[in-house]
């Protein structure tokens, strides 16, 4: 993937997230890719909502079962890692 | 301690024994696997949590539960209750300061955790794994003199509501209000041996509590839970693969159900009662719901102190919160002392499964029955054609996911911060219509910031109760005799571009 799909890819994460939190952070905490987003207010049903928009935007299958470490949610920059090598799989 | 609970299911496991019971994951067990593992359970407390306590066991042992949903739950506290022994059923996600404050408050003996969580917790204890599962743990805790308070002697089981300055306020059930919430709940449904119930509600909650836990087995139903997170993919497999018939959930999840790319109506075929609560169900999901499914969902009414109130019986009514359950009563009452069929007071309620105080807070629940026995809920309805229909709360509460906050809670936090002149805190939605706290502030200068306050905020207060939305205000309008004007503030929050400014100035 290049820069520039990966930039793509990281602006949709990042409109997904504030969806899933509801508009309550903003763009511009958002725009700090590798800041934790349950410091700046992500919480539980947020985490629900982002999960389902990740699914069904990027055809990811997140069992979090099954992942021991969940530390790929905590940043948009983890998020994208964690999605280029996973995405489609649920297809 | 009666026993009752304990009596109701020991009769459930033996008139159901060869039928499936729990299933989670790949593990399924049939009433009598279930009952081999209950008497396991309640063999290795009494084996094992005497030596943790000063004296031994003289009186039921304070059992608190901070788990997930999962079988071993089940099996966990029937057996709890098997060794004669008090469980009480925290919110998973309370946090180290609210546990220590219901240790203190009620006495807890020792705490069923997940070993993970148990790890992150700033208490001591020795973690010893607990049969059957070997991630929980049952972690002793040393009591710190007597708790401040003695629970009743009917009391069988004791569940939370979320109380200000992180100290939840502690119910307690007796065994007979338990099983009649259950078989009330059995008869009001028509709940049967052949249900399958998904439970995706906390067993902690009262929805989940009473609608399952001793419900399916007081039918010979089967009980059903999902690991990890309920997002709709999972949920539509498992209601698929296990032919599911009644689904326990919460409106987040029936919206996700019905946005686009959700499941196919095949896949919910076998689905005959979808159950929700914990916020009120957004109308249009409800009606999408039938549309795509062909089913209502329940728009359940139960109240923490009262438990189950209503269901909807009737397929075909679509609209209003359903008629009382077998042992329910409710009454409107009016301001003005008259009650009437169509208008609109506040909803006061009788069950037989009511609690029988406040461990933790005597007298505070008492203070809300009026003379016959009856509830005053805080919320506001009307009955039209015996159906309840809610209109919104008499209470300054503000409910988010089924937890009711206090606001002054908030605003004592806030204005006592530096830089503060006044604050408020009333209920708001987000952008996807779920509840929140907003919080508007007037600084009373130069260098506050939103960040500042939410800092102060997420560090001082359950998270749960941290405000959604923080805004900035030259000054908040008052009336003469200082009410906040909330219409008002609303109004030019909306003007300005409905968050206010991030900085005052």
């Amino acid at each position: 993937m290049n820069e520039q799909d990966l930039t793509a890819m990281k602006k949709r994460v990042q409109r997904l997230i504030y969806m899933a939190a509801g508009g309550k952070i903003s763009e511009e905490e958002l725009g700090q890719h590798s800041i934790d987003l349950r410091t700046i207010g992500l919480d539980s049903l947020g985490y629900l909502n982002l999960l389902e928009g990740l699914e069904r935007t990027f055809g990811v299958a997140i069992d979090l079962d099954n992942e021991e470490d969940h530390s790929f949610l905590h940043t948009i920059d983890n998020i994208v890692r964690y999605l280029v090598a996973h995405r489609g799989e649920a297809a | 301690m009666s026993g009752r609970i304990r009596e109701e299911m020991s009769a459930c496991l033996d008139r159901h024994r060869g039928r499936r019971a729990v299933v989670g994951g790949a593990e399924a067990l049939t009433y009598e696997e279930l009952g081999e593992r209950v008497r396991g359970v309640a063999a290795w407390l009494n084996e094992n949590l005497n030596e943790n306590l000063p004296s031994g066991k003289s009186a039921p042992r304070h059992v608190g539960f901070c788990l997930a949903n999962r079988p071993e739950y089940v099996t966990l506290y029937f057996g709890t209750l098997f060794a004669g022994d008090l469980p009480l059923l925290l919110d998973a996600n309370f946090n180290t300061g609210e546990i220590a404050a219901i240790r203190d408050d009620c006495g807890l003996d020792a705490l069923v955790i997940e070993r993970a969580k148990a790890e992150k917790l700033d208490i001591p204890g020795k973690l010893d794994p607990v049969p059957f599962a070997d991630d929980v743990v049952l972690l002793p805790l040393a009591r710190l003199g007597a708790p401040r308070f003695q629970a009743r002697p009917a009391t069988e089981v004791c569940r939370f509501t979320s109380g200000t300055t992180g100290r939840p306020k502690c119910l307690e059930f007796s065994g007979p209000a338990v099983v009649s919430a259950a078989r009330n709940w059995v008869l009001g449904t028509g709940m049967t041996g052949d249900d399958r119930t998904l439970c995706l509600a906390a067993l902690s909650n009262g929805l989940a509590f009473n609608t399952s836990l001793l419900a399916s087995f007081v039918a010979g139903a089967e009980l059903h839970f999902l690991r990890g997170s309920p997002l709709t993919r999972p949920v539509a497999r498992r209601i698929a693969e296990s032919r599911i018939t009644r689904l326990v959930a919460f409106p987040t999840l029936y919206r996700n159900f019905v946005a686009p790319g959700g499941p196919d109506r095949e896949t919910m075929a076998s689905l005959k009662h979808a159950i929700s609560a914990g916020a009120p169900l957004w109308p249009d999901v409800r009606e999408e719901f039938r549309t795509l499914y062909g089913r209502d969902i329940s728009d359940y009414y139960g109240i923490a102190e009262t438990g189950p109130c209503t269901f909807e019986r009737d397929a075909g009514h679509h609209t209003g919160l359903g008629q009382p359950l077998p042992g329910a009563e409710i009454r409107i009452d009016l301001q003005d002392g008259q009650e009437t069929d169509q208008e609109a007071g506040e909803i006061l309620v009788r069950t037989a499964s009511m609690a029988g105080g406040y461990l933790n807070h005597p007298g505070l629940f008492e203070q809300r029955l009026d003379a016959e026995g009856f509830y005053h809920s805080g919320d506001c309805g009307r009955l039209v054609d015996g159906r309840l229909h809610l209109v919104g709360r008499t209470q300054d509460h503000i409910n988010v996911a089924g937890r009711k906050i206090d606001p002054t809670e908030i605003v004592d936090l806030v204005t006592a911060l530096p830089g503060v002149a006044d604050a408020v805190a009333f209920p708001d939605e987000d952008l996807n219509r779920e509840a929140l706290v907003h919080l508007v502030v007037a600084a009373a200068g130069e260098g506050l910031t939103k960040a500042a306050v939410a800092a102060a905020c997420r560090s001082r207060l359950a998270a749960y109760k941290v405000p959604g939305r923080i805004s900035f205000v030259a000054e908040i309008p008052r009336t003469g005799i200082g009410k906040p004007r909330i219409a008002l503030l609303r109004e030019q929050l909306h003007q300005v571009g409905t968050d206010g400014k991030e900085t005052p100035g």
